[in-house]
């Protein structure tokens, strides 16, 4: 088990002690769900909050940002039909 | 960190997953130029446990401030400029003598980003999800935090966004 950040730590005190990301796919997956909420749902976190939550509880075990790609998964198929020009 | 993403034959799984997602959803114009490099950066820079210990530390300076800041998170966390994602519902809760809070979200691993950034990930494991419930001061402890038999323990979690919203607020224990 981490131990929780130490305040005296400072180098790196906005990464409570590790990186935010370990690669570039999770940074990416994260900002595309942010992107959705943002331009599809206009800023409502709940239909990507339910997803992440089913994903989390239908695999514990897996890894945070796997859940959370399987939730964004999810959610593509809910998104309204883009208008035609 | 590997190579691998500028080798699409080489991507794993899950990086071919998000490289798909990301086509797709760019396609539908929903990620606009420069955004999730926009966003990267905010989250791995911009935002952390840094604008927390300003809140904390203006408390600590400021009585009237630490007032408005327990009787309404959101508005005085606001004050100091700090707001958006995750934290629209912000809820500061004070140690005392003889109460210890911690927070855990059971389902989500929700997290005030807005203060304290992107969660680590010891806080978004099931062990600490589930023991943080079950047995608090054992895991505490095991975090270097030895709680004398007169502390009780308050859990809690993000709070409830919405009538919708399903991560279920935890009552606080009168014993642990």
């Amino acid at each position: 088990m981490t131990t929780l950040l130490s305040l005296s730590g400072l180098d790196l005190p906005r990464r409570n002690g590790e990186l935010a990301f370990d690669a570039p796919w999770q940074s990416t997956v994260f900002a595309l769900a942010a992107a959705v909420i943002e331009h599809a749902f206009d800023g409502d976190r709940e239909p990507f909050r339910q997803q992440l939550i089913k994903a989390i509880a239908a695999e514990p075990g897996r890894p945070y940002w796997e859940s959370w790609t399987a939730a964004l998964e999810a959610l593509v198929p809910t998104l309204p039909e883009p208008s035609t020009p | 960190m590997s190579n691998s993403t500028h080798h699409p034959a080489a991507m794993s799984p899950v990086e071919q997953r998000v490289a798909a997602l990301e086509a797709l959803l760019t396609e539908r114009g929903l990620v606009p130029e420069g955004f999730i490099e926009q966003i990267t950066r905010r989250y791995e820079s911009e935002t952390g446990p840094m604008n927390g210990a300003k809140v904390v530390a203006r408390a600590w300076a400021d009585p009237e401030y630490k007032m408005r800041l327990l009787a309404d998170g959101t508005a005085a966390i606001a004050e100091l400029g700090f707001g958006g994602p995750e934290g629209d519902h912000m809820v500061v809760v004070e140690n005392t003598a003889a109460v210890h809070n911690v927070i855990v979200c059971t389902l989500c691993s929700c997290y005030p980003w807005p203060v304290l950034g992107l969660p680590p990930a010891w806080y978004k494991d099931p062990p600490y999800r589930a023991r943080m419930v079950r047995e608090p001061r054992a895991l505490l402890a095991e975090m270097g935090c030895r709680c004398p038999r007169r502390w009780r323990s308050g859990c809690g979690t993000p709070p409830p966004r919405s009538a919708t919203s399903s991560c279920p607020s935890v009552r606080p224990r009168p014993r642990a």
